[in-house]
């Protein structure tokens, strides 16, 4: 059985419980206010708290290290390679192995550092602690067409069955004397052989998936129902609206600083 | 033959379960091109082959939804760099619709064009996340030496972004292409807009 598809973790606290669109009303605000409606430092730098707060409670931290691994590469070349040859350049800041670091580039990498992780945050709060099946339902409730819904859903569900082919694959084509090692023009003639019989038979298959979700009604006209109804909760609600307040407010600073 | 017009909104059910298999058409890819230690990312070849299929709004849809599954379950980065996979997804749909994809070097020039529409949009979001950099070696290297050198930010990152993806793109489009030639027909008529199964009532 393949592994199920998503990143989030078991667990029982508030953040767990809370309806996804607040999550995703809280990456909307963790977003906007840092990038365009208060371009400071200080603000991200205050959202990352947040956020790292958040994670901390829903017991969750952890879990956000692997997700940052290879954004944090791409952080470290940053401060090199802003430090070192950013165009506005002027005041040399550390010299390290012969190699000057300036100010003006390691304060741009340290705003865009910030601006990474915040987003990286957001996000990760909503994925280690939502259950796509939960997100896709509250999605389809706020009006998402439920077409699109089963789209959203079933490709969660395919993507294992798919990916599960692979090794056999890949045995089965060695084992008819395919390559899958050498020089690299080796390499890339048995990539053909080896996804085209996936894609095949995963097209193939389509066509009675389609079938047998027209059999069960899927076209059918007529008001859908849950399985599981939820009820949103107060804590739902006062947060809703404190992240719209926060949202107006800081539009409103906008015109008070600037 | 009347095509249904290729800006339709109207999915029939066989057109909606592709998309699912077109995100896991990308995923594949994306793991076959780790497992041979292929220097290309190969991680649209899903969303390139709907398009061919039923046209861009379906390709459009499927680089978003590929974006957003890959966003809740690996990384969240991901979700930025929808935009992309819409682009993508809408070049491939349109020219395939207008009949630029019958043989194996118009198969390229598509490529390329995909390519170049991949960096356009790539680029300013790489400026607004990254400063301009695109996290591959080499692109980044290249990069580098560009803005010790003088040359705009902008225009330093989007030869990043396009070294990255010129091969990448072109050898995505090509196996699309292959692919798509060897599928059977009848596969290929029931995406093209033809309701056959929802008459069989």
């Amino acid at each position: 059985m393949a592994r199920a598809l998503s990143l989030y973790v078991e667990a029982d606290t508030f953040v767990q419980k809370l309806d996804p669109m607040v999550k995703l009303l809280y990456i909307l605000v963790a977003i906007l206010i840092p990038f365009v409606i208060l371009p400071f430092r200080w603000v991200g730098a205050a959202f990352i708290v947040l956020s790292c707060l958040a994670l901390l409670y829903a017991r969750v931290f952890a879990r956000v290290v692997p997700l940052l691994g290879f954004s944090f590469l791409i952080l470290i070349s940053i401060v090199i390679i802003q430090g070192l040859f950013m165009p506005g350049n002027k005041t040399p800041a550390i010299n390290i192995l012969g190699l000057t670091f300036y100010k003006e580039g390691l304060l741009y990498a340290l705003t865009l550092c910030i601006r990474v992780l915040d987003v990286l945050l957001a996000f990760a709060l909503l994925v280690l602690t939502t259950r796509p099946s939960d997100l896709i339902q509250s999605l389809v409730k706020r009006g998402l067409s439920p077409r699109f819904g089963y789209v959203l859903s079933s490709a969660l569900q395919v993507i294992p069955q798919m990916m599960s082919q692979v090794g056999s694959i890949m045995d089965a084509q060695r084992s008819r004397g395919l390559e899958t090692e050498g020089n690299l023009w080796t390499r890339l003639k048995a990539f053909l052989p080896l996804i085209g019989p996936v894609v095949m038979s995963s097209l193939l298959e389509t066509r009675e998936r389609a079938m047998a979700l027209e059999v069960r009604g899927f076209s059918a006209s007529g008001k859908k129902t849950f399985l599981y109804e939820r009820e949103s909760s107060t804590l739902d609600r006062v947060l809703q609206w404190t992240l719209i307040v926060v949202l107006i407010l800081s539009i409103a600073a906008r015109f008070v600083l600037v | 033959m009347n095509k249904k017009s290729m800006w339709s909104f109207s999915f029939s059910t066989p057109v909606l379960v592709l998309i699912p298999v077109a995100v896991g058409i990308n995923y594949v890819g994306k793991l076959f091109a780790q497992l041979l230690k292929l220097p290309l990312w190969l991680d649209s070849i899903g969303t390139v082959i709907a398009s061919m299929l039923s046209g861009p709004i379906v390709g459009a849809i499927s680089g978003a939804i590929n974006n957003i599954i890959y966003g809740l379950t690996m990384d969240p980065i991901s979700f930025v760099y929808a935009l992309t996979s819409v682009a993508i997804g809408l070049t491939v749909g349109i020219m395939a619709y207008r009949g630029r994809i019958s043989n194996l070097w118009r198969a390229v020039v598509v490529g390329l064009v995909v390519a170049l529409v991949a960096a356009v949009v790539s680029t300013p979001l790489n400026v607004i996340f990254w400063g301009g950099q695109t996290g591959n070696v080499w692109g980044d290297a290249l990069y580098a030496y560009l803005i010790a050198h003088g040359v705009p930010v902008w225009l330093s990152s989007f030869l990043d972004e396009l070294v990255v993806d010129l091969p990448d793109k072109v050898a995505t489009v090509i196996i699309a292409f292959l692919i798509f030639v060897s599928l059977p027909k009848r596969l290929v008529q029931m995406y093209e807009g033809e309701e056959a199964l929802e008459k069989l009532d």
